[in-house]
């Protein structure tokens, strides 16, 4: 009897349990499952993607750009550029306001830059740690109303692009508070305004003006990558980031949801670290020679990486530039074991008796880029193929290897990945700005590249420019510091419901999503 | 028993002193953290300048003093990820991980103690073999597997427990909205479901085991024997007589099982969404957010050490053998 009843309670307790977990997403809000937790909503403090990708909805840009690499005006309606390329003077839409009611002016728009400059803040986000250093950001002054004129120290034929970065909001609320209360309380200037933050669970946003078509967006923190494919196949979530390659069919064949497969523009490659102490190291003086790099280049077999391990039928890089600005003369190394080995042999590195030509370690970091542990493990093996002993050396991404990168200490070989775009050729380009640049990894100081810089500078017309491109782009091909791999795919997960495309450069922008 | 209480109080400065300095050490060890916190254009100067404003500049041993300091203040320092007081982001999350740990705790030794002594009233036949065969894929199958297991069978497939999640029941209980809490009640259970089985489950198993083994051991004594003779029922001899010395060894490990769920939680918490102290601390350690570290080890080693404590002196209410 006693049994008897217990059951029923679990049988009532199962039934109501059923009702509450087949529950759907309402009709007006969209629910997007995301990888990483997020740690704050200050502006100039943002440095992930994931974080980025949800404060954007929260603050607007001057300009915007768009998945195709295109520049459209957000905040700003004009943009003048001075003859010397080093004042930008945009013009403010009218009537715009912060989510505090404030009017937005250009002051705000002054403010928002100068704010993520002052030493005082100490912010080390994108806008001041990527934006401004870029571009070499000097001041901005608000003119009038609705002009502010931003300077910079050197023309620079990117900038524009590059201020689009910048989130703007209004001068009062950000002077009251404190830089705490700016991190969890963001008054911004977009089309949705932050409702909750569970660190760790869930962000929620509600909109307050256009562009956006759902009236909440909910951000779920879902770090599993089978327990973000099983909310969106059980309709719980409509959108998730980061999809294993391993899951992608079983999310099609779910008949609730499908995956989009794009082909990023984050840069994936094997960094050959040139600088005099890793020179030193075994392997560090045989990659100093460029046929040695250039023999490596055929040893690994990029697209069966791709197809093996990512799922995904990528194309070979063959440069430091996404593929519409690359140069479109050069072709992807193929896959020629061996043409490597004659070409090591040339170089002066013959097998020795036990098969091995020389030994140098790869490092790199897990738990980063897709199936990275794996695609380290394949690029290790075909380089043992062709005779170099592959001393690899896998670690902890964020706390170990993050800084031995930032450093650039890391190496002979190392495996990294690095942000790129589309609206740009120079944008890529950059990470290689300056010998001494912190993205340059590699330490490498070929003048036929470094040198050039200044005559993109000096370049009369975007033909010209592109001349010069060019030739940098054949010697990063030919002799450059980076085995060539591809451009890293993006696997996301969307609901049958939803009509929404994904982009190329990572950034999830939700303003155009609809149902279907 | 004061003198005991004290005594181990004490005793716990010390051990809570190791753990802060032994962590410390674990996290200077990959190098450089000002790295993790500057940008990779940074120049020398400004890495300088960020090095000195998060005291990395100084010698290891200034660090921690400084740090020891601090916290003598009640100053546990400022995330540097959050950009908040570490402290208030560890208690934060630490209701979630309570929830989670103690509800699993309740599963683990509310089934336990009847499948170990079914287990051993039945020895030797099929309900002993069932009960044993269970507990031995409790103990072998990994947790985090489990999980993604229980998520796609029960979550995706029948749809009867949701998928992943956490509705707050503790943390709006501390903060005295009582409504609100119990009314979170019933939803925050039923998110617990599938977690706290998960957790749970390993603890389960080795419990079930410690109770059968405890029982059989019991059940041979001369007491027992003598019991029964008397023509006390069955069911008295094995609530009153042999499972309440039985309970001994159990009663032992609940402590030690705390500490243990609360270290299994940081995957099960990845796994299902959970945003409780041991995917904070995760990620803390992975971006050497060294104070959110250290303030969540301060926290879960006097959780452990109190709960020891609390053992200790439940073992000597409940065994009168025992004194302190």
């Amino acid at each position: 009897m006693f049994n008897v009843r217990r059951l029923s309670i679990a049988a009532a307790a199962s039934i109501l349990l059923t009702q509450t977990a087949t529950a759907q997403v309402s009709d007006d809000k969209l629910v997007v499952g995301l990888s990483a937790d997020i740690t704050t909503f200050e502006p100039a403090a943002i440095s992930s993607r994931d974080n980025a990708n949800i404060v954007r909805h929260i603050f607007d840009t001057l300009f915007s750009i768009e998945g195709d690499g295109s520049v459209v005006p957000d905040l700003a309606t004009n943009l003048a550029i001075s003859e010397d390329g080093l004042a930008y003077t945009y013009t403010i839409e009218a009537g715009r306001t912060c989510h505090d009611g404030e009017a937005l002016t250009a002051e705000d728009v002054a403010y928002s830059f100068n704010r993520a400059k002052d030493p005082a803040n100490a912010f080390t986000g994108n806008t001041p740690g990527f934006v401004f250093k870029s571009v070499g950001f000097v001041d901005a002054v608000a003119v009038d109303d609705v002009t502010v004129q931003i300077n910079i120290e050197a023309k620079n034929t990117i900038a524009f692009g590059l201020l689009a970065e910048v989130y703007i909001h209004c001068k009062d609320s950000y002077a009251a508070m404190t830089l705490e209360q700016a991190a969890t309380t963001p008054v911004g200037s977009g089309s949705y305004k932050l409702v909750s933050w569970t660190p760790g669970s869930e962000v929620v946003l509600e909109k307050v003006a256009d562009p956006g078509t759902f009236q909440s967006i909910v951000y779920r923190i879902i770090p599993e990558a089978s327990t973000r494919s099983a909310e969106l196949m059980a309709g719980n979530v409509d959108i998730i980031t980061n999809v294993a390659p391993d899951q992608i069919d079983a999310i099609d064949a779910s008949g609730t949801a499908k995956v989009q497969s794009v082909q990023g523009t984050r840069r994936m490659y094997v960094g050959f670290n040139l600088s005099e102490p890793f020179a030193a190291m075994p392997g560090g003086d045989a990659i100093q020679n460029p046929d040695v790099r250039r023999a490596m280049q055929y040893a690994v077999d990029v697209p069966a990486i791709c197809e093996q391990l990512l799922n995904f039928p990528c194309v070979r890089a063959t440069g430091i530039v996404n593929p519409p600005n690359a140069n479109q003369s050069l072709t992807p190394y193929p896959y020629d074991a061996a043409k490597a080995e004659e070409l090591l042999d040339a170089a002066g590195w013959p097998r020795l008796a036990d098969g091995k030509r020389f030994t140098i370690r790869f490092q790199a970091g897990k738990g980063r880029y897709l199936n990275d542990e794996n695609v380290v493990l394949a690029i290790a093996q075909y380089l043992s193929d062709v005779g170099i002993n592959i001393e690899l050396d896998v670690m902890e991404w964020g706390s170990v290897y993050v800084p031995l990168i930032r450093e650039r200490n890391v190496g002979p070989l190392f495996f990294l990945g690095s942000g790129g775009a589309l609206w740009s050729p120079l944008y890529d380009m950059t990470d290689l700005a300056k010998v001494d640049a912190g993205t340059n990894y590699t330490h490498w100081n070929d003048p036929r590249w470094f040198d050039r810089w200044t005559d993109i500078a000096a370049a009369a017309t975007p033909e010209d420019q592109r001349v010069i491109i060019d030739e940098m782009l054949k010697v990063f091909y030919d002799d450059g510091p980076w085995l060539h791999l591809y451009f890293q795919p993006d696997f996301y997960g969307v609901s049958n419901r939803l009509n929404w495309t994904a982009r190329p450069d990572e950034k999830v922008y939700l303003f155009n999503a609809a149902l279907n | 028993m004061w003198t005991f209480i004290v005594r181990r109080l004490l005793q716990s400065v010390i051990v809570i002193l190791g753990v802060t300095l032994i962590s410390f050490i674990s996290l200077q060890m990959g190098g450089d953290p000002t790295f993790l916190f500057v940008s990779e254009r940074a120049s020398e100067e400004e890495i300088q300048m960020i090095r000195e404003a998060l005291g990395f500049d100084k010698p290891l041993y200034i660090q921690y003093l400084t740090y020891l300091m601090n916290v003598a203040q009640g100053d546990f320092g400022n995330s540097l990820s959050y950009r908040q007081p570490a402290m208030g982001i560890v208690l934060g999350a630490l209701p979630a991980t309570i929830e989670l740990t103690l509800f699993s705790m309740f599963l683990a030794i509310s089934l336990a103690i009847p499948f170990g002594v079914f287990a051993a009233l039945y020895r030797g036949t099929a309900v002993d073999g069932g009960i044993m065969t269970l507990a031995m894929f409790g103990q072998s199958i990994p947790s985090f597997w489990m999980g993604i297991m229980m998520i796609l069978f029960f979550g995706l497939y029948l749809s009867w427990f949701p998928i992943s999640g956490h509705v707050p029941f503790l943390k709006p209980l501390f903060q005295g909205d009582f409504v609100t809490a119990f009314g979170n009640l019933p939803s925050s259970i039923y998110h617990l479901m599938m977690p706290a089985v998960a957790v749970g489950f390993y603890s389960l198993s080795r419990n079930a085991r410690l109770v059968r083994s405890s029982m059989l051991e019991v059940l041979g004594q001369d007491y027992v024997r003598t019991a029964r003779s008397k023509g006390i029922s069955e069911r008295a001899v094995v609530i009153n007589h042999a499972l309440r010395n039985a309970w001994l060894p159990v009663v032992t490990m609940i402590g030690l099982e705390f500490g243990f769920l609360l270290g299994g939680v940081v995957v099960i918490e990845t796994v299902f969404s959970w945003p409780g102290i041991g995917r904070l601390v995760f990620n803390a350690i992975n971006q050497r957010d060294i104070s959110v570290v250290q303030a969540s080890v301060i926290v879960l080693s006097v959780i452990f050490i109190a709960l020891n404590l609390i053992v200790d002196l439940i073992y000597v209410r409940i065994d009168p053998r025992v004194k302190l």
